[in-house]
């Protein structure tokens, strides 16, 4: 290394700018790399430690108390893999929560008593002396997402009824947590908590909450547990495990881990081309001197190893710089997925991603480098001094097109998920949501006619249909089930494979399922009591129940339940607020309740698009500074190359600007062409792009448009950045001066 | 008392261009080059003076034949001992200079320099002395080949070729891109370097260049077809130019 070290220096010291340049690529790699797997290694790190922390549960079972007997807890302990099972008393009820990121939010929410001793399922609670009767504690998910304070306030209402109570502070469970589980948690000091029980005693239930072997298959515990309630006539309210809250809790992580990591991977593409560019073009430029250095003296392997050092070593630097700089970065990326995770913790300084950080791309640049500059072992001296070795080409337009297609992957994926969450929300929504109406209305069920009819006959409602969420049972545990009149109606088609129900013994089953449930296959469902075979016709998909949902006709429903008195109205105009309050008003005797679905959906938006947002600015930033640094690796090279050309072209009378636009047109057409070809391959790519990321989470059937206007537009906009930017990046051709060229 | 000799090369065969169009650079060719001679190689161009000179060199392989260089048969070794053995056996001033741009003088020279000796402070100082050897003042060391004349670049290229003392000095044409004054400045420099001992194997078609030289070799047809004694330079020995106008005159020149 002594011997080329001296070259290695000189290599880094003469094109300096352009080694500062890769290394800035490479550090935005790696800035985002780290970022993606301190994410992986530590949010699920962390997810578990509290999980452990707080001893939750494997398993939670939630039964009415009146079905419950002593039996039942000896029974599954002697479930074969439950290691300890624990009681706890609870009100399950369905619940909207007032002023919830301003508007309601309907969540079934089991309360607790904060002071019940418990073993298992243990809540880290900020401390508060001066608990009343109106005190209740929340779960860290609604004082993030639906903007609540310790001190502030909180409005419940169930069963028609609003109280309103103080925060007294804000718990950390791994129980339950967020909107995905279906599920979550209120916590009342002990006074007040008997208070409610007393006042809800029709819904206070049994919880029994199982720790299980470590390698115990959960699955199957369930099936033992819904077995001995089953034979018990027992319908369970929620069954919930550990790895299902985790998927859903997590889900926004995984999304964004699997987005960086793409994105740290198509950068590092690039800087890999263009470093292979850098070293070929080198390579060409500097034939006859790297004749010379063989000739007196220096081997093959000192030749490449100055070439590739520099290479190497900028990629070591700037992989550490971007490391270290990401850290910086993510308490924020934390604080923005604690919004969706509904727990947080601080992001430390991770010794392995750096390792992986630093190592991987490092290699590949190595490599790659290298086997740009292995034509140097076959340089003779005396062919490179007489300048008759081989010429290639510096592969300078493959680096463009490659440029070209990979920014527009980039632009495309960026601008299609910016245009379906803001131009057309629908699309994203729809993707992670189920149905979305404008207003949701509860009645009695020999209410819903009437006002179905009154509905019906109002002008401003596009759409009255019977909808709604209920919550069954299947051999494995609990189910979402959305009963319809007729799926035909729905405005968000959720069934990925087969088709919904349209029969009364038909059923469409969620992504969880499809597995153990093939079309045409039965399954057993039971609600209230009675139970009823189902044949399955479709698969469903579900964001936030993990795939754990069901779609049932009413009149399939009502075989083992009763009428859900929920009515879904689809509005032609942005007026749910107004026309809820309308209708409370002038038809008290028909609704009971009822939901601004249009607010909720905007809220579910916003949060969305806080983070989408975050996520398209990272894309935009990434993909100009890539353009700007490439061009300028390209621009400095030509001009540096073709010095000699331009000075004689000034000489015969040509100007800067003439030069400057010659040069520029030489390879924009390049640019140009790789952008429309790959915004057109955009129909054909993005969706596939979109379902692989989504699918990730549950989203197994893509909603998203993909607009070729909008790619074109990406396209004609990325160009003309590229041509704005080169004519810049192209200025020092008008220090070129053919007298310059004379003196040298 | 009998010449050493330093480079002894027998039946060398060179040719270039596809099987169709084979042209035979030499096909038999011998020579002997002497420790301590200033040797030139003369010839008409593409009669394959310089092919010759980079085959005994190490630089180029010839298609057949044996090179002895200093007891070492160097058709033998592979590019990377040939690397070894140049920096060790032998150095080299091109006609176009080939100075690593953007490097400095000095940094120029350690770059060659650092390949026989692991001290830097040592390639300086022998550079000092070299550099004041060839007239490049201090002030010029940590200039770039651009910014200073063909003249200083070519002697600065002597000084690279000569740092780490090598057993023969080659030059192709060392003069062949500079003015009548900067050529002059080189050429003494050569002779300068042949009077201390220096072995000197020279490319010219110069006849001023050559007549620095105590021997000079004619390559004709492939061969060496004519040699001259000129014995030691003297700048205005009438009847030493004489001697090889007429050598060169009888080989056709």
């Amino acid at each position: 290394m002594n011997k080329t070290s001296t070259l290695v220096i000189h290599n880094l010291k003469k094109t300096k700018g352009q080694y500062i340049s890769f290394g800035l690529i490479i550090c935005l790699t790696a800035l985002i790399m780290n970022i993606a797997l301190v994410l992986a290694f530590q949010t699920f790190h962390a997810y578990d430690s509290l999980f452990l922390e707080l001893d939750t549960a494997d398993i939670n079972i939630l039964i009415p108390q009146f079905q419950d007997d002593d039996g039942i807890m000896a029974e599954i302990e002697k479930i074969d893999g439950v290691s300890m099972v624990e009681k706890h008393g609870g009100v399950f009820v369905a619940a909207t929560v007032r002023e919830f990121a301003d508007s309601d939010f309907d969540m079934n929410t089991v309360f607790y008593d904060l002071d019940e001793a418990r073993t298992l399922n243990r809540l880290n609670v900020s401390e508060n002396p001066e608990n009343d009767e109106n005190t209740v504690y929340i779960p860290m998910y609604m004082k993030e997402l639906g903007g609540f304070t310790e001190g502030g306030s909180i409005t419940y209402s169930i069963d028609g009824k609003d109280a309103a109570y103080k925060i007294g502070g804000i718990v950390s469970e791994m129980q339950y947590g967020n909107y995905g589980t279906g599920l979550i948690g209120g916590y009342l000091p002990a006074a007040a908590y008997e208070s409610f029980a007393k006042e809800h005693s029709e819904h206070v239930i049994t919880e029994y909450s199982l720790r299980t072997a470590r390698n115990a298959d959960l699955t199957q515990i369930k099936n033992d547990v819904s077995e001995i309630l089953s034979d018990k006539g027992i319908t369970a309210l929620n069954i919930n495990d550990r790895a299902a809250a985790k998927q859903t809790r997590t889900m926004v992580c995984t999304l964004l881990i699997i987005i960086f990591l793409a994105l740290a991977a198509i950068i590092l593409a690039v800087s890999i081309f263009l470093s292979s560019f850098r070293i070929r073009s080198t390579i060409e430029d500097e034939l006859a001197q790297m004749g010379v250095l063989k000739a007196i003296g220096y081997t093959g392997n000192m030749i490449v190893r100055s070439a590739v050092w520099p290479y190497t070593f900028s990629g070591i630097v700037a992989t550490v710089i971007g490391a270290v700089l990401s850290y910086a970065a993510l308490p924020g990326v934390a604080k923005v997925l604690a919004i969706q995770s509904g727990f947080t913790y601080t992001p430390v300084f991770d010794t392995a991603a750096l390792f992986i950080v630093v190592l991987v791309p490092t290699f590949v640049i190595f490599l790659f480098a290298y086997l740009s500059a292995v034509k140097i072992y076959k340089l003779e001296p005396i062919d490179a001094i007489r300048g008759v070795a081989g010429k290639g080409g510096t592969g300078q337009n493959i680096l463009l097109a490659a440029l070209s297609v990979g920014i527009m992957v980039l632009l495309s994926f960026a601008g299609t998920l910016l245009y379906n969450v803001s131009v057309k929300p629908d699309n994203f929504m729809d993707t992670l949501s189920e149905e979305s109406p404008s207003v949701i209305f509860m009645a009695q069920n020999d209410k819903m006619p009437e006002l179905k009819e009154v509905l019906k006959d109002d002008d401003r409602v596009k759409l009255v249909l019977e909808y709604a969420s209920v919550s069954v049972s299947y051999a494995d545990g609990s189910l979402t089930g959305f009963v319809c009149e007729d799926f035909g109606k729905v405005t968000n088609d959720i069934c990925y494979e087969g088709r919904s129900p349209e029969g009364e013994d038909e059923i469409a089953v969620g992504n969880a399922l499809a597995k153990d449930y093939p079309i045409g296959s039965k399954i057993e469902l039971s609600a209230s009591g009675s139970s009823e075979v189902y044949v399955v016709t479709g698969y469903i998909q579900s964001v936030n129940h993990a795939g754990k949902v069901c779609q049932l006709t009413s009149k399939g429903y009502e075989k083992i339940g009763e009428g859900t008195g929920s009515l879904n109205v689809y509005l032609y105009d942005k007026i749910a607020g107004d026309f809820i309050e309308e209708y409370e008003e002038e038809h008290e005797d028909l609704v009971i309740s009822s939901v601004n679905y249009e607010k909720l959906s905007e809220n579910g938006r916003t949060m969305y698009a806080g983070i989408v947002s975050v996520v398209v600015v990272v894309l935009f930033v990434v993909s100009i500074l890539m353009v700007l640094l490439v061009l300028y690796v390209i621009i400095h090279s030509m001009i540096s190359r073709r010095r000699q050309e331009f000075g004689i072209y000034k000489a015969i009378g040509y100007t800067s600007r003439q030069l400057t636009i010659m040069t520029v047109t030489g390879f924009i057409p390049v640019v140009a062409v790789s952008a429309g070809v790959s915004a057109v391959l955009g129909l054909w790519y993005l969706p596939v792009i979109n379902n692989e990321i989504f699918s990730q989470i549950g989203a197994i059937k893509n909603h998203f448009e993909v607009s070729i206007g909008i790619l074109l537009v990406f396209a004609i906009i990325f160009t003309a950045v590229a041509f704005v930017l080169s004519v810049l990046l192209a200025a020092p051709i008008k220090k070129i001066t053919a007298y310059s060229l004379l003196k040298e | 008392m009998s010449k050493q000799t330093i480079i002894s090369a027998k039946h060398l065969k060179k040719s270039f261009g596809s099987k169709e169009n084979v042209q035979t650079i030499y096909s038999d060719l011998d020579i002997d080059i002497y420790k301590g001679d200033f040797t030139v190689i003369m010839g008409s161009s593409g009669a394959g003076k310089s092919t010759l000179m980079y085959s005994l060199s190490g630089m180029d392989k010839p298609d057949g034949g044996e090179i002895d260089f200093d007891g070492t048969d160097i058709t033998k070794l592979n590019s990377d001992k040939l690397a070894v053995f140049r920096r060790s056996e032998c150095g080299f001033v091109f006609q176009q200079i080939y100075l690593i741009d953007k490097m400095s003088l000095m940094d120029n020279v350690v770059t060659a320099g650092v390949l026989k000796s692991k001290s830097k402070e040592e390639i300086r100082n022998r550079a000092k002395e070299l550099f004041s050897l060839v007239n490049i003042p201090e002030i010029t060391w940590k200039k770039t080949p651009s910014q200073i004349s063909g003249g200083e670049a070519q002697r600065a290229g002597i000084v690279r070729a000569v740092i780490n003392d090598p057993n023969v000095l080659f030059a192709d044409e060392p003069t062949g891109a500079l003015n009548s004054a900067n050529g002059t400045a080189v050429l003494n420099v050569f002779t300068s370097l042949h009077e201390k001992g220096q072995s000197i194997v020279m490319v010219t078609h110069d006849r001023k260049s050559a007549l620095r030289g105590n021997r000079i070799l004619y390559i004709k047809d492939g061969k060496i077809f004519g040699e001259c004694d000129l014995g030691k330079y003297e700048p205005d020995n009438a009847e030493r130019t004489e001697k090889f106008e007429k050598f060169i005159t009888e080989m056709g020149w």
